[in-house]
């Protein structure tokens, strides 16, 4: 009986362990973010640009995703009365930040500065994260997976370093 | 393509040690236990060598020595990496690719100036020391070689800036942390190839000297020796 007991402890640790790794390295884990944010109507029906709300692209590494001092900009008032637009307005009054889920995560002992690409690369957004104007519900997975085979065959192509210093740290 | 180099004025130095303390925490270099600093495993990418003592107790004068990375032009440590995880990049700083190592320590082994570091164990850091770790340098794991970098992450940084700002890479946009912090300008750095800059006339002084030269290696980073 021990015996089994301890098998099944192995067992179960090995699995436990498995799961772990895989989720760590798993791009394809879908992510439900609390607000079902319409890109379609911000980004395509309203022509918003995508740097007026994902602010900090041209300025460092990270694209930074809005909270609620962008959103509050204009829902500091509820405008249709949507549900989601009810959750935005009840975070911005209640001033509490919404817990976006992010996506996209590099490793951190890579460097990927969204000012190199779209700031001095001049790079569309498309690229990477697809078309956003299309998407009525926000992305569950990566459009382009984070995977280093993806970005040097677009370093080859476009003729960009492949010095590993410069994207390794 | 600028070649970057470093002087060091030993008649400035005061052995402070600020440059060793902003160095450590500017690239997230590890605090070791007391246990492993005393088999000789603290890690130190700046590190304050003493050379000898002067004068009798209690006048003692420590002549001391920073000693970093010599960002060889001829780097001994890279002809033995098996992985390429270590070379010279084109702007002559010898650049140390984490992700790339294996751990063997040839690298190690082979400087002449014993300046790569191992991570024997990876500690729990201070609370403190955690919330400060600097996000544009990675925290290196367990089993892995690393070194100084002439702070490669800032001149990633101000290249950058100035490629968005649409101007050229000027010669006080980039300096590593312990240039900044050195609180009597002891330490020059800049562009060896650029016969004006400060760097370039200090390293062709009579007092300039490189670290056993001798060898070969050519070191990037110089001294000027002290004058009594």
């Amino acid at each position: 009986m021990k015996k089994i007991l301890i098998l099944l402890a192995i067992a179960l640790g090995a699995a436990a362990g498995a799961y772990v790794v895989s989720s760590a390295v798993n791009r394809e884990e879908k992510v439900v973010q609390p607000i079902s944010f319409n890109h379609a109507l911000h980004a395509g029906k309203y022509k918003i640009p995508c740097m007026a709300c994902h602010q900090r692209v041209m300025m460092g590494d990270r694209a930074s995703i809005p909270n609620i001092e962008v959103c509050g900009a204009c829902h500091s008032t509820p405008m249709k009365k949507t549900p989601g637009e009810l959750q935005v307005y009840q975070y911005v009054s209640q001033h509490k930040q919404i817990p976006w889920y992010s996506i996209y995560h590099v490793p951190d002992y890579v460097k990927f500065s969204h000012r190199r690409h779209v700031g001095i690369g001049k790079l569309d957004c498309k690229l990477c994260h697809g078309d956003m104007t299309q998407l009525t519900a926000p992305p569950q997975t990566q459009f382009l997976q984070i995977k280093m085979q993806n970005c040097w065959n677009c370093h080859v192509k476009h003729h960009v370093t492949t010095d590993c210093s410069h994207c390794h740290r | 393509m600028p070649k970057y180099g470093m002087v060091i004025d030993l008649n400035k130095c005061t052995s402070c040690q600020a440059c060793v303390t902003a160095c450590k925490v500017e690239n997230n270099v590890q605090i070791v236990s007391e246990d492993d600093a005393q088999h000789g495993r603290a890690m130190f990418w700046m590190k304050m060598l003493t050379m000898e003592f002067d004068g009798d107790y209690p006048n003692i004068k420590p002549k001391t020595l920073p000693r970093n990375c010599m960002q060889c032009d001829e780097p001994s440590c890279i002809k033995v990496c098996p992985v390429r995880a270590t070379y010279i990049r084109e702007d002559g700083i010898v650049a140390q690719i984490y992700p790339q190592c294996i751990g063997c320590r040839y690298c190690m082994a082979n400087c002449p100036y014993t300046v790569k570091v191992f991570n024997w164990d990876r500690q729990a850091q201070p609370k403190e020391v955690e919330k400060t770790y600097n996000p544009d340098v990675s925290v290196r794991p367990k089993g892995i070689v690393e070194k100084c970098t002439f702070c490669v992450h800032r001149l990633q940084d101000a290249s950058e800036k100035a490629k968005a700002e649409h101007r050229e890479l000027e010669p006080g946009d980039y300096v590593p942390a312990c240039v900044e912090a050195c609180p009597v300008d002891a330490i020059t750095f800049g562009d060896l190839d650029d016969k004006k800059s400060d760097v370039s006339v200090a390293s062709r002084d009579y007092r300039a000297f490189g670290l056993l030269e001798e060898l070969g290696t050519v070191p990037k980073v110089r001294y000027l020796n002290a004058i009594e």
